[in-house]
C-alpha cells in the first residue's frame, strides 16, 4: 500500500523555461537509467528476496525513486511552460510536442518510450543486487551528463541532489550485498540461489 | 587502536575478511552515522554523510533558503537517509536513537506545516472544517506551498 505525500523530497523551482533542456532531462523520467525504471526494478525485485533487510532496502529505495520520478517530472513540467510555437521548433522539442504537447511522457531523450526491457528482475539475490549497483552507477553518469549540458542553477541544483542520491544508494546496495553474503554459504557463495532454493 | 581484527570484526567494521572471497563484489560497510551534516546542509548536499558526499567536478549546492517547507523537507530527508542506513545497520543503537529524535522533530515540523498550508497526507485532515486536499499549489507547480 502506498500513501501520497503532497510535497517533493527536494524543492523544484525553475524560473526560466527551457524546452531544449527538457528534451534531454526527460530521459531521467523514462529513459533506460531513469527514475521510473529504477523504481520498478527495486519494487519488483523485492518479492524474490529471501532476507528481511533486502526486502526493506528495496522497498525504501524503490519508494524514494518514485519520489525522484516526480521531481524530474516537475523539472520537465516547469521547463516546458509558456512555450511559443517558434521556441518549440527552435529547441528541437517539436518531435516530442507533436505527440505529447506539454505533458510529461516517460520516454528516453532519443524518443524510445519507457520499456521494462531496460531493467531486470532475475530472481537471484546476487544477480539482482549486482544489477542494482550497476543501475545506480548508470543513473549517476546520466546525471553527470545532464550537468555537462545545463547552465541553469535552478536545474543543476536539483540534478546534483539526485545524482548524490545515486551514490548513497550504491553504498547501501553494496552493504545489502555484504549482509546477504554474510548469510550465504561462506565456502561457496554460488552453491545455491537462496531466492529459490529453500531450506 | 587495535591492529589485528578477527574475520567477523573486520567484516563488521568494513574491512575485507581474510582472505576475501573471489568472484564477489565488495563494498566496505559504512562504520557509523558520525560524522554527519546538520539537516539543512544534508538536504542541500543530497546526503547526511560527508564520507558519501562525492560531487561531480567538486561543484556543490548552496544551502536552500529557509522556509517552513524546506525545514520540513530537511527533517524528512534526514529521516529517509537514516532509514536506508538502518536497513543495512539495524543493530546500530546510536543510529536508532538519532532516528527516534528525528521522528519526534518530524512530527512537530509536519504539524506546523499542516496548520500553515493544509494537509500533506489526506489523513492530516482529521478535525478540519472542510475538504482541503484539493487546494493547490501541487508539488510540481512553480509556486511552493506556504509562499505567495
Amino acid at each position: 500500500m502506498f500513501v501520497y505525500e503532497k510535497k517533493l523530497q527536494y524543492p523544484v523551482k525553475i524560473a526560466r523555461p527551457n524546452p531544449k533542456l527538457a528534451k534531454v532531462i526527460i530521459s531521467q523520467v523514462g529513459g533506460p537509467d531513469g527514475e521510473l525504471g529504477a523504481s520498478m526494478r527495486y519494487l519488483n525485485q523485492r518479492y524474490s528476496m529471501p532476507y528481511d533487510e533486502l526486502k526493506g532496502l528495496l522497498t525504501d529505495i524503490g519508494t524514494e525513486e518514485l519520489g525522484h520520478m516526480e521531481m524530474v517530472a516537475a523539472i520537465i513540467h516547469q521547463l516546458t511552460r509558456e512555450m511559443s510555437s517558434e521556441e518549440i521548433i527552435r529547441s528541437g522539442l517539436d518531435t516530442y510536442f507533436v505527440d505529447h504537447t506539454a505533458g510529461v511522457y516517460p520516454t528516453a531523450a532519443s524518443g524510445f518510450p519507457w520499456s521494462a526491457a531496460s531493467m531486470a528482475v532475475k530472481g537471484d539475490v546476487l544477480a539482482d543486487l549486482n544489477e542494482d549497483l550497476a543501475a545506480e552507477q548508470k543513473a549517476r553518469v546520466t546525471y553527470d551528463n545532464i550537468l555537462r549540458l545545463s547552465d541553469d542553477p535552478d536545474v543543476t541544483n536539483v540534478i546534483r541532489y539526485l545524482r548524490e542520491r545515486e551514490i548513497v544508494h550504491y553504498q547501501r546496495f553494496g552493504e545489502g550485498l555484504r549482509r546477504a553474503m554474510d548469510r550465504m554459504n561462506e565456502k561457496n557463495l554460488y552453491i545455491v540461489n537462496p531466492s529459490f532454493d529453500r531450506g | 587502536m587495535k591492529t589485528k581484527y578477527s574475520a567477523e570484526e573486520r567484516w563488521r567494521l568494513g574491512g575485507l575478511p581474510d582472505p576475501a572471497p573471489l568472484a564477489a563484489a565488495y563494498i566496505p560497510m559504512q562504520e557509523s552515522v558520525q560524522p554527519q551534516y546538520d539537516a539543512g546542509k544534508a538536504l542541500s548536499r543530497g546526503t547526511l554523510f560527508p564520507g558519501l558526499d562525492l560531487p561531480f567536478m567538486n561543484l556543490v549546492n548552496p544551502e536552500l533558503e529557509r522556509t517552513p517547507m524546506t525545514e520540513l523537507m530537511a527533517i524528512d530527508f534526514v529521516v529517509d537517509e537514516l532509514e536506508l542506513y538502518l536497513d543495512t545497520h539495524w543493530e546500530d543503537r546510536e543510529a536508532f536513537e538519532l532516528y527516534q529524535t528525528m521522528l519526534g522533530m518530524q512530527k512537530e515540523a509536519k504539524e506546523r506545516m499542516v496548520r500553515l498550508c493544509g494537509p500533506i497526507c489526506q489523513t492530516d485532515q482529521l478535525g478540519m472544517d472542510a475538504y482541503r486536499w484539493l487546494n493547490g499549489p501541487w508539488p510540481w507547480e512553480l509556486c511552493e506551498r506556504g509562499e505567495g
